[in-house]
């Protein structure tokens, strides 16, 4: 009993100051960016509360702020969802086909993922440059897709080697061809794992900011993290309160994202599918 | 649909290095015929199984339906299970979790692009088979052991593959359940008449289910034959020992003759043999053989003419119906199964050994 209690007791003092820590930049951003006169270094910052700022960035015709809300979601949906979809069939081959080396080529694969972004991005620059693809969404989507694929690669292979093997047996025996088991049999049973997977992705490709920076020179391709630095008071001040509302209402979506799919990330889809 | 296996071997390459799960199998399954593959765990009874399925591709050898061949690697032929049209009943049921119980059983025939009506009267029609009509709406997580283990037989049977295979589908089953199972796989087998290999490695399983029986070890099968030809004959001290409510008696016995008759010498006992059984020690042509006397044979009683064997009663078990009776003899310990009075600890007891139904085994074949 009393051992139960100490256990809750740190686990809720563990969980709160878990919280707490992740929590407070968050807070302090959706303050400054409601506050009226918004000074980061200031102890002296004002505390009435005020939408003008959100108002300013929604409104603000040569912010371009909306467009950039719509670039990132296109962006890094699009190569999340290229990402999970080359993933997928990959991470079946290896933790199903009887393929020499499989493992040697996961490590590979981690090893490829190695590489700092950096040093690809003069390079990459060239690519898109005598492509043409300089501030297209192609340009994002491509380098987006080849960086978070390892990753995702890792997870879904995860997710697939913990699916009983007898499952897709079952399924080409009951006349499925590998990628006719992959999709109606792997997919949704992986689904949860497959989910999160695409919104880790998502995540990633929404926050990333150097090839952004560089491939991107106007608003037709331009992400918000690369938007918001951008950003230009008058005369020439930081515009504190712009820039936090606009990092306050990328959120959004993100957040969106997780509340619209938590439903489908339930754990324990598997049930019932073997005897344990 | 007749089923071969032609020296068919299976060696697995992993960390381990390389497993020959199945050395040299050579099986012919009948038309129609229900027959069983019964062996120890890890002898390679379910390698066989997804050897005939095609999940496998065999090392070497030759598979065929109906004479056509489905797998054979000298000749690079090897027909994917899609195209096979085997069912199969895994160990695990492997049921699809995101499906329900309808679902489940409609998956191969939506496969197969079969039309919306037929799909559901023809689960329907495989449903009420199986006593699972209420169940279609229901997940596989929501069912219990017995009923997942119906939906799984159900979708192997609704579409009417060419060959059923069924990997210890019981297992999982309590005692009455798995007997009740049993009789009616059985019939339902007759019923369809689909020819059915069978794994399991439950001899009583074995005995009653199969029409033949063959008995693998370490990836061999030792015999092939009629449960009633095993029981009797068995060919191999192991065969005795698998086969049988009870594990067969050894008892080392040395040959040899006198007055013309050949006869056995066990610890200071001398038998003599009937002319039937001199004959099968004389074609083992050995001077030492191993007895094989089933316990259920043997006879406990108080002044036993020969040939017997007396002995301290060591241990009685009572097994309900029957008693199972250890008793220490000159010979060795010696289990009796009697129905009848059980003597205690310590009694000694007369054997009476039944010599016309032992059988009888060359010594070195005792391991
Ligand atoms: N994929 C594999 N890789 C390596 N070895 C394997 C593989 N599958 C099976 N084996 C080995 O082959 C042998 C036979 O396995 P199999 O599953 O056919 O046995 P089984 O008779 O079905 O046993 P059980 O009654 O326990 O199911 C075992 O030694 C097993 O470890
Ligand atoms: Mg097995």
């Amino acid at each position: 009993m009393r051992e139960e209690r100490r256990i809750r007791i740190f686990y809720t003092v563990g969980a709160a100051a878990m919280s707490a820590f992740c929590l407070l930049p968050v807070a302090y951003m959706v303050l400054v960016a409601a506050s009226s006169r918004p000074d980061v270094l200031s102890a002296e910052a004002s505390v009435r509360l005020t939408a003008r700022h959100f108002l300013e960035v929604l409104g603000t015709g040569s912010l371009h702020f909306p467009e950039y809300v719509v670039n990132s979601i296109l962006v890094s949906g699009l190569s999340a969802a290229l990402a999970v979809a080359l993933a997928a069939p990959a991470a079946y081959a290896i933790t199903r086909l009887e393929l020499p080396g499989r493992m040697s080529f996961l490590f590979l694969v981690l090893a490829v993922s190695m590489f700092p972004p950096v040093s690809l991005v003069s390079y990459l620059f060239r690519m898109m440059s005598a492509l043409g693809w300089i501030n297209t969404y192609a340009a994002l989507v491509l380098p987006y897709t080849a960086w978070v694929l390892p990753l995702s690669l890792w997870i879904l292979t995860s997710h697939f080697s913990r699916i009983p093997r007898d499952l897709d047996r079952a399924a080409l025996l009951d006349g499925c061809g590998r990628l006719a088991a992959l999709r109606k049999v792997m997919v949704p049973v992986a689904a949860p794992g497959i989910l999160s997977t695409a919104i880790l992705a998502f995540i990633f490709a929404f926050n990333e900011f150097l090839f952004a920076l560089l491939l991107t020179t106007g608003r037709n391709a331009r992400t918000i993290p690369v938007g918001i630095a951008l950003f230009e008071g008058l005369h020439g001040e930081i515009p504190w309160g712009m820039i936090m509302a606009a990092a306050t209402l990328a959120v959004v979506p993100v957040v969106l994202l997780v509340l619209l799919f938590q439903r489908g990330i339930v754990a324990g889809l598997t049930r019932g599918a073997v005897r344990e | 649909m007749m089923l071969t296996f032609q020296g068919i071997s299976k060696t697995f390459v992993s960390e381990r290095g390389a497993v020959p799960a199945v050395r040299g199998v050579d099986l012919t399954v009948h038309e129609g015929e229900l027959f069983v593959l019964l062996g120890p765990s890890g002898c390679g009874k379910s390698t066989v199984l997804s050897l005939a399925a095609g999940l496998l591709k065999p090392s070497s050898g030759e598979i065929r339906f109906d004479g056509e061949l489905v797998a054979a690697p000298r000749k690079k032929v090897f027909v994917s299970p899609r195209e096979r049209n085997v069912a199969m009943v895994f160990q695990s049921y492997a049921l699809y979790p995101h499906l329900d119980v309808f679902g489940n059983i409609a998956f191969p025939l939506r496969v197969a692009k079969v039309k919306e009506e037929s799909i559901a009267a023809e689960v329907a029609r495989a449903a009420s088979m199986l006593g699972i009509g209420e169940l279609l709406r229901a997940r596989p997580g929501e069912l219990s052991g017995g009923q997942r283990q119906r939906v799984a037989i159900a979708r192997a049977i609704v579409r009417k593959p060419r060959l059923f295979l069924l990997d210890e589908p019981l297992s999982n089953l309590d005692a009455a359940l798995r007997a009740a199972t049993r009789t009616e796989l059985k019939r339902l087998q007759r019923e369809l008449a689909v020819t059915t290999l069978y794994v399991t490695h439950d001899q009583t399983e074995a005995m009653t289910l199969g029409d033949r029986v063959a008995l693998m070890r370490d990836g061999r099968v030792l015999q092939v034959g009629t449960p009633r030809e095993l029981y009797e004959s068995p060919r191999t001290p192991f065969a005795g020992s698998f086969i049988g409510p009870a594990p067969m008696n050894f008892l080392d016995a040395g040959v040899f003759e006198e007055e013309g008759r050949l006869h056995l010498r066990i610890g200071e006992e001398k038998i003599a043999l009937s002319p039937g059984k001199a004959g099968e020690v004389r074609r083992l042509a050995t001077g030492r053989v191993l007895l094989g006397l089933r316990p259920e044979h043997v006879r406990i009683s108080g002044d036993p003419g020969p040939p017997a064997l007396r002995g301290i009663v060591v241990s009685a078990e009572n097994l309900g119906r029957e008693r199972l009776v250890s008793v220490e003899t000159a010979g060795g310990i010696l289990a009796v199964l009697t129905d009848g009075e059980a003597p205690n600890e310590g009694d000694v007891v007369g054997l009476a050994l039944p010599i016309e139904t032992a059988s009888v085994f060359r010594a070195e074949d005792g391991e």
